[in-house]
């Protein structure tokens, strides 16, 4: 049993990168960090505050998350299924005479046809936040215990093509870090 | 993110170019010269085409009213950059009161139960008539208008007071009055649209019929301020306090509304065919017969199918010229789904639908912008001294 949780942990633990972290304590200055540091080219950087601040995706430039689309394909083919699977169940496979109406009767089935396509599209959106996010994630490592708390951190990841400790680590103690260390992430 | 505003100009009022101007003057001197026209050549005819424009202009008056009552309900603060908007269309409610005050006139030519040889030969008619008999009928018609246009002046005008004297307890005041709006509003609203609407074909019922009529209020009334805005943004104004945020979250009502006014209208389409009660189904009977199953599939593609799609996507809502194409679509079908509620009642066959009805449209229209600029040329475009306008300056939409 051990066995069992200990593989399925070793399942669940997401590969680590090797990452060089700076950490700031106010958010204008590490916003400013952050568009510096993405002007130097970095194609990985990364960003972690105590609470959300959407400023950072401009900084960073970041783009826009792929979740939307997912959630319209996947309404969309909601749509799609509840459509068939009405008239499939209705006219096809148990046809039932209900007050003379037509055995598919498209007013009778749209809330169906609506709640697939809301079920589908709400369900695959959860899908794609916890696929896009690398969720579960169990026991992750930690870069600063005080990110989750009152303070900001930046860092760059080892698949980074501009990747250079030495570089990134004067980069940002130029920028104001307070604190710039080797971490994994 | 404390900036942006430091070199921020006073909004001032609205200058009104001299084209839109001559545009609403002509629109409304041809719109009356129309309806006398019109009245002289066929009265029925008039008052019908009258009946459309006035409440299509009274809903968007009363959605004003609402807009600005629920955002001073809720304490909301990224509105009150546009607020003056929502306010201007309040100021179409006076005229509303007088164009009413002329439809009294017609009524005889709009509802068959007025026609006393009617109701003797009929039992549901007389059965109704402690509901709908012309002096109830006159009193509760008056006292929505009238009732409208105290608490519109009310609410505004400390609005507009706030302007100089910057008293906070002003925003205060609105609140409560706000509350008392809401219910006035909810109630006179659906009794409004009941007694015009809904009476035309005085055997047919709906009880969602007064939601139905608000949700197409809401939707159009989010498309003319838009339009609004985009026309006074165009001409160089508001730059800098409404910006593509409020766009956005107004696009986004326009979609909200959009499926809003889907739900209901299907809702009351599928109570009415599951339960296929005769006094309830000859009502979308006749509106399937013949020209009018082409409106009908119009409402549904124009009105919800074609607005959805076009503004779902968040680019949709943040461009300025498909946000005016989307919102004059709206508008337009607006103008169907009224034609479409009041004509079938009286001509299932075929469609009356020609020059007066387009002019007396304009009329009202005329009528209405000339209210709406009216009161832009007189308060500022921005309620300048509300406590949170720093809110609305600073309104940032992130999805």
């Amino acid at each position: 049993m051990i066995k069992l949780i200990n593989t399925l942990e070793h399942a669940l633990r997401s590969p680590t990168k090797k990452v060089v972290a700076g950490i700031w304590s106010t958010e204008e200055e590490w916003l400013a960090a952050a568009k510096k540091a993405k002007q130097a080219g970095f194609d990985k950087i990364e960003g972690i505050s105590p609470y959300p601040t959407h400023e950072i995706d401009e900084a960073l430039q970041i783009p826009r998350s792929p979740i939307p689309f997912v959630t319209f394909v996947a309404g969309l083919a909601g749509c799609a299924f509840g459509t068939w699977f009405t008239w499939w169940t209705s006219a096809v496979d148990w046809p039932i005479n209900i007050g003379g109406k037509p055995m598919w009767s498209l007013p009778a089935f749209i809330p169906v046809i609506f709640e697939c396509t809301i079920l589908f599209a709400a369900l695959a959106s959860v899908g794609a936040m916890l696929f896009l996010g690398g969720l579960p994630k169990v026991d992750p490592p930690v870069i600063h215990p005080d990110l989750t708390s009152h303070k900001f951190a930046l860092f760059v990841p080892e698949d980074d093509k501009k990747y250079d400790v030495a570089k990134i680590e004067a980069l940002f103690k130029e920028l104001g870090a307070e604190e710039v260390k080797q971490a994994e992430f | 993110m404390a900036h942006a505003n430091t070199n921020l100009q006073a909004p001032g009022k609205l200058n009104v170019t001299k084209n839109f101007k001559v545009m609403y003057y002509a629109a409304s001197f041809v719109g009356l010269i129309a309806f006398v026209f019109t009245l002289i050549m066929n009265q029925e005819r008039a008052w019908h085409a009258f009946l459309v424009g006035f409440f299509y202009f009274t809903s968007l008056a009363m959605g004003g009213f609402f807009f600005t009552s629920v955002h001073h309900l809720t304490a909301a603060g990224w509105n009150v950059n546009i607020r003056r908007i929502s306010e201007a269309f309040t100021n179409f409610l006076p005229l509303a009161l007088i164009a009413g005050v002329v439809l009294l006139a017609g009524i005889y030519y709009l509802f068959e139960w007025l026609h006393p040889e009617a109701v003797q030969t009929d039992y549901l008619l007389q059965h109704k008539r402690s509901y709908l008999n012309q002096p109830f009928f006159i009193i509760r018609f008056l006292g929505c208008l009238v009732l409208w246009v105290l608490l519109a002046k009310k609410m505004v005008s400390n609005s507009v007071k706030q302007d100089e004297t910057g008293d906070h307890k002003l925003t205060l005041k609105n609140v409560p009055l706000s509350v008392a709006s809401i219910f006035v509003f909810a109630i006179t609203y659906s009794m409004f649209s009941v007694d015009t609407l809904m009476s035309l074909a005085p055997h047919w019922f709906s009880t969602i019929f007064g939601i139905y009529t608000f949700a197409g209020l809401f939707q159009s009334t989010i498309a003319a301020m838009i339009l609004m805005i985009l026309y006074i943004k165009k001409n160089g104004q508001l730059s800098g306090y409404v910006t593509e945020d409020h766009l956005h979250d107004l696009g986004k009502y326009l979609f909200g509304f959009t499926v809003f006014w889907a739900y209901i209208a299907y809702s009351q389409y599928m109570l009415i065919w599951y339960a296929n009660i005769p006094e309830e189904t000859f009502f979308f009977i006749d509106r399937t017969k013949g020209p009018w199953v082409y409106v009908s599939i119009s409402l549904i593609l124009f009105k919800f199918i074609v607005p959805f799609f076009a503004l779902l996507p968040r680019w949709a809502k943040r461009t300025p010229a498909h946000l005016a194409a989307v919102s004059v679509l709206i508008l337009i079908m607006q103008f169907v789904d009224i034609f479409w509620l009041v004509y079938p009642s009286y001509n299932a066959e075929s469609i009356t639908f020609g020059v007066p009805e387009v002019l007396i449209f304009f009329g009202f229209m005329g009528l209405f912008l000339f209210a709406v600029s009216r009161f832009l040329q007189k308060n500022n475009l921005v309620p300048v001294k509300d406590p949170r306008i720093e809110e609305s300056l600073h309104h940032h939409v992130v999805y």
